[in-house]
């Protein structure tokens, strides 16, 4: 494989900026919240240095190869990762709990996280090869449909329905942008709500709690809904300016909990008050529309469904993570891109951000 | 090749814009929402929220005030402070809480396991790190064992609480009281603002009387904590102010000689300084240990306490209600002398009986006492005299002296539960039995039985004012309350109450007859003769059950159940010229004044003067102790 000069010349340094700022602020921010916590291993931050280093890597081997070799082996790639996602389905059935990780040495991989990235290439592959300028029908969409089905049901068995409900909105969010029927919206319509009740009995009892708690925080403000009311604590004691580095009494007192992963936000918050937490809003409203600059540039189909794949998920994700620490949406474990502490997902979304900085540098490839 | 070509062509870039234009938009208006709540929540509830991050992190904690110490009149501690230890686990620290338990109340002999019914439910709804309470008040040595065994007894710590220690114990338990926890009863009717649930209380003497004063102001510190409840510093704190000290009128000597003296069963001993009215000694028996109260009182010793015939908690001296017998000899002489009935000279004739009713009174000298004087007749105590006196003085002009002399109301004292005594009259006895009184009452009245009821502090305050030449005084117990320091918050002055209403030549002739009734060969008193000092006294007998008239009153009172027996009462000041000090004794159901109470009124008046001798001759009194009050402190 040989890498093009033109390949170089047309790096999206803009996105590259971006990705490396957010991911600055989140280790900073991580350096925070293991402040007080003093143990034997490696701190927190620089584990999650280590991987976004590791992704860095991996980002620009995607970024290298050509995002169409990818996508013509989409389904192989898919294929991998449903076999991962299948063993550690079974692994946790065998253990009786929720298993999420593959330990691989010294480190562990979440191939929920991976799928949400390859689900992504898969749909990409029957979008672009099967794109006839018409609107889907709901026959159309069979495949991506099972494409879909499958990691879910893995998923949701693990059980982590929130990464489950996160693809099944990645799938939607796909096919509405590439067009569907008016007769298959419909049925989507019914269908969803057919199983929205039926899937209230499927719910574990803490899931229910969860969802009656978003619902009224303050229905068990000790239990359940003590993790969303400590976050807008911390978030609104923050005021302007912030309390400043290492100086958030929520998070430094460990009153808010899940503070490295789901609730890292919230640290940033209290400690930066609205105009940090308004810079980082800032760089990931910039990433989003830089990516979907990307994929609208795209001169191929696949490109830009690949860059919006990406870009959509780094959206739904932020929406969701950030909605959730402001007491808008409900408690689902869904982490802040960049921010949060997560080998994998720190991992898989730099991989994302290779194949956007991919498709970026191809486009004036394609035009000659 | 071929393929991505054929792909490319397929491609119109143009097909998705209105796609991108509504992603566009939805994207603007996520962001715009998230940063609208994040405004709200920060700028808008900022405050709010700050405020209650705050309220997270900060927990205030009381510091409890140590309660004011009380001395006597030389400045010796009657009431100190000492260290009380507590056990308590700490359930998150402990490795095993259920075995650390076992072996506290098994091996270490601690007392039986804390219950577990109330705790099971509360231990889930605990905040973690807040210490269970296993056992109150251990005793230094059991402390030591568990210190020496901390290794093994993990979660478990000691806490130190201040109690009261009253040095004197039982011998100036009605005086001093005794505290406890608050009743839901005490903070309705206590001013809620200054006491709060779980406060200790004076629930009893001067304890309860001054404990505005003994209390003290609590303190607080505001502490930061993390989730765990775990104390990381303190913010800021508000030291706690030391109750402040109470200095009494007692003379702790003189009290423990009170309690010496009086080996009877039950009944009371009050000393009294004649010159203002303070209070030196006040002794009840049977008595009860203040130090039982401390951590609150057993439910053994509390029944024990509760059903004891002879009511160990009774203040006698203040709320013992007696028939003052003899003893109101003096004011019938008074009333008479003063209404004209008598002159001093005045003579009748006694040969034991009084018939001029339908039926007789008798005198307790059963072959009569001749033709006497009224300073034979109180000297001698001649009831068949008073009888004739008496009913003719009438019973409201008895009222209107007794009153006079300070009978039938409270005298005011420092103390609660004071009773206020009973002085009969007419319009009474209409009111109470609906019937009218009858002349033979009064007859009765005339030697001080019957419906008159008087307390042992009342007469004794009315002797005081005959042997002071005609002044009562309100019974004072305090001196001074002072800070910590020694600065003066309030001082009791001795306060004067009124006047005896009757002449100074009166007074001289009652002082003289109750000089003769000790000092006389023939006096009732005679005990109390000493050839060194001059004791005046009047004994007493209190009747408890109407003596059946027509047989020789019952002289051996062995033969009489207990509880029937008669009261024997004693009132005594000296010395004659200048008197100092007066002394009343009274003993429940003790049969005749003379015999049974004027013996233990002897022994203090000459431990009194023994006392007052050697601080004489040691130069001032022994005022050292004062500062070793302060010391004294937890």
């Amino acid at each position: 494989m040989k890498i093009d000069r033109r390949l170089l010349i047309n790096v999206d340094w803009v996105l590259l900026a971006l990705v490396v700022t957010i991911i600055g602020i989140g280790l900073v921010n991580l350096y925070s919240t293991g402040y007080n916590i003093h143990t034997a291993t490696k701190p927190l931050y620089m584990k999650q240095f280590t991987w976004a280093l590791t992704g860095l890597a991996l980002m620009i081997i995607a970024a290298s190869v050509d995002y169409h070799f990818f996508i013509r082996y989409g389904y192989v790639i898919y294929g991998l990762s449903l076999l991962l996602l299948v063993w550690v389905t079974v692994q946790g059935h065998i253990a009786h709990g929720s298993q999420r990780w593959i330990y691989l040495g010294g480190f562990s991989i979440q191939p929920s996280e991976l799928v949400k990235l390859t689900v992504i290439i898969a749909l990409t592959k029957y979008i672009a090869e099967n794109k006839f300028g018409d609107k889907y029908h709901i026959h159309n969409l069979a495949v991506p449909f099972a494409v879909v089905a499958l990691p879910c049901s893995l998923i949701a068995l693990q059980p982590d329905l929130g990464t489950a409900l996160f693809i099944v909105i990645l799938f939607f969010s796909l096919i509405l942008f590439v067009g569907v029927n008016r007769k298959a919206v419909m049925i989507f319509a019914a269908g969803g709500m057919v199983v929205a009740p039926l899937l209230w009995f499927f719910l574990k009892d803490y899931q229910r709690e969860r969802i009656l708690t978003f619902l009224n925080p303050e229905r068990d403000p000790l239990g359940a809904g003590y993790h969303i009311i400590q976050s807008i604590i911390a978030i609104g004691s923050g005021g302007l300016w912030g309390k400043g580095f290492l100086k958030g009494t929520q998070s430094q007192l460990k009153f808010l909990p899940e503070q490295q992963t789901d609730f890292v936000f919230s640290v940033f918050a209290e400690e930066w008050g609205f105009v940090g937490a308004l810079v980082v809003l800032f760089l990931f409203f910039s990433l989003v529309l830089w990516g979907i600059k990307i994929a609208r540039n795209s001169r191929d189909l696949s490109g830009t469904i690949l860059a919006l794949g990406v870009t959509v998920s780094i959206f739904w994700s932020v929406l969701i993570n950030i909605g959730m620490v402001l007491g808008i949406l409900p408690v689902v474990g869904i982490p802040l891109p960049f921010m949060s502490y997560g080998g994998s997902s720190m991992v898989v979304l730099l991989i994302g951000v290779g194949l956007l900085l991919n498709v970026s540098m191809r486009r004036f490839m394609l035009q000659s | 090749m071929k393929e991505r070509k054929r792909k490319l062509t397929s491609y119109d870039p143009g097909e998705f814009r209105r796609q991108f234009s509504v992603l566009l938009w939805v994207v603007l208006c996520v962001f715009f929402f998230l940063s609208f709540k994040m405004w709200y929540l920060q700028i808008i509830q900022g405050d709010e929220l700050r405020q209650r991050s705050h309220n997270n992190r900060i927990r205030l904690q009381e510091i409890a005030p140590l309660r004011g110490l009380i001395l006597d009149r030389d400045g010796d501690i009657l009431v100190d402070n000492q260290a009380s230890f507590d056990i308590s686990i700490i359930p998150e620290t402990a490795k095993d809480v259920k075995s650390v338990i076992r072996k506290l109340s098994d091996e270490y002999k601690l007392g039986r396991e804390p219950r577990a019914d109330g705790n099971s439910s509360r231990r889930y709804t605990a905040k973690p790190f807040v210490p269970r309470k296993l056992f109150r008040n251990i005793g230094r040595e059991k402390l030591a064992v568990v210190e020496t065994n901390s290794l093994d007894l993990s979660g478990v710590v000691v806490d130190v609480v201040p109690v009261r220690k009253y040095v004197m114990g039982e011998m100036m338990a009605h005086v001093l009281g005794y505290v406890g926890e608050i009743s839901l009863n005490e903070l309705k009717h206590e001013r809620n603002d200054i006491y709060r649930p779980g406060d200790i209380i004076g629930k009893l003497g001067i304890e309860k009387c001054v404990d505005h004063y003994l209390k003290g102001e609590r303190g607080g510190q505001q502490i930061e904590v993390n989730v765990s409840g775990r104390k990381l510093d303190v913010l800021g704190q508000v030291p706690a102010i030391p109750g402040n000290t109470v200095e009494l009128t007692i003379d702790r000597d003189l009290q423990k000689a009170c309690w010496d003296a009086f080996q009877e069963k039950a009944g009371s001993v009050i000393v009294m300084d004649v010159r203002d009215g303070s209070i030196r000694a006040m002794v009840n028996k049977p008595s009860f240990d203040p130090n039982l109260f401390n951590r609150g009182i057993s439910g053994d010793d509390w029944n024990r306490l509760v059903e004891n015939p002879l009511s160990p908690l009774q203040n006698r001296a203040i709320s013992g209600q007696y028939p003052p017998g003899s003893t109101f000899k003096i004011i019938v002489a008074a009333a008479a002398l003063e209404e004209g009935v008598i002159s001093g000279d005045t003579t009748f004739y006694c040969n034991g009986t009084y018939d001029a009713l339908s039926r007789p009174f008798r005198c307790w000298e059963k072959d009569g006492h001749g033709r006497i004087d009224l300073y034979r007749a109180i000297v001698e105590s001649c009831d068949v005299y008073f009888y004739n006196v008496g009913s003719q003085v009438g019973v409201e002009k008895l009222a209107e002296y007794a009153r006079g002399f300070g009978f039938g109301t409270k005298t005011g004292i420092d103390l609660p539960s004071e009773e206020d005594g009973l002085v009969p009259t007419r319009e009474w006895k209409l009111r109470k039995f609906g019937e009218p009184w009858q002349i033979g009452e009064t007859v009765t009245l005339s030697i001080g039985q019957g419906f008159i009821l008087v307390t042992p502090l009342q007469l004794l305050r009315a002797y005081c004012a005959v042997a002071n030449g005609g002044t009562l005084y309100r019974p004072r117990l305090i001196t001074s309350i002072r800070t910590e320091d020694g600065d003066i918050v309030d001082e009791y002055k001795p306060q004067e109450q009124g006047r005896l209403p009757v002449s100074p030549e009166t007074i001289k002739r009652l002082q003289r007859a109750l000089w003769g009734a000790v000092n006389d060969n023939r006096g009732t008193g005679a005990a109390l003769k000493r050839k060194t000092r001059d004791v005046c006294g009047k004994t007493g007998t209190a009747q408890v059950i109407e003596q059946p008239r027509e047989e020789d009153p019952v002289k051996d009172q062995v033969d009489v159940p207990y509880q029937h027996r008669d009261h024997a009462l004693f009132v005594c000041y000296a010395p004659y010229e200048h008197p100092e000090v007066a002394v009343m004794v009274v003993v429940d159901h003790g049969g005749h004044g003379g015999s049974v109470a004027a013996p233990i009124a002897r022994k203090v008046i000459d431990r009194y003067f023994d006392m007052k001798r050697i601080k004489d001759s040691t130069g001032k009194e022994p005022k050292v102790q004062a500062s070793a009050g302060k010391t004294g402190r937890l």
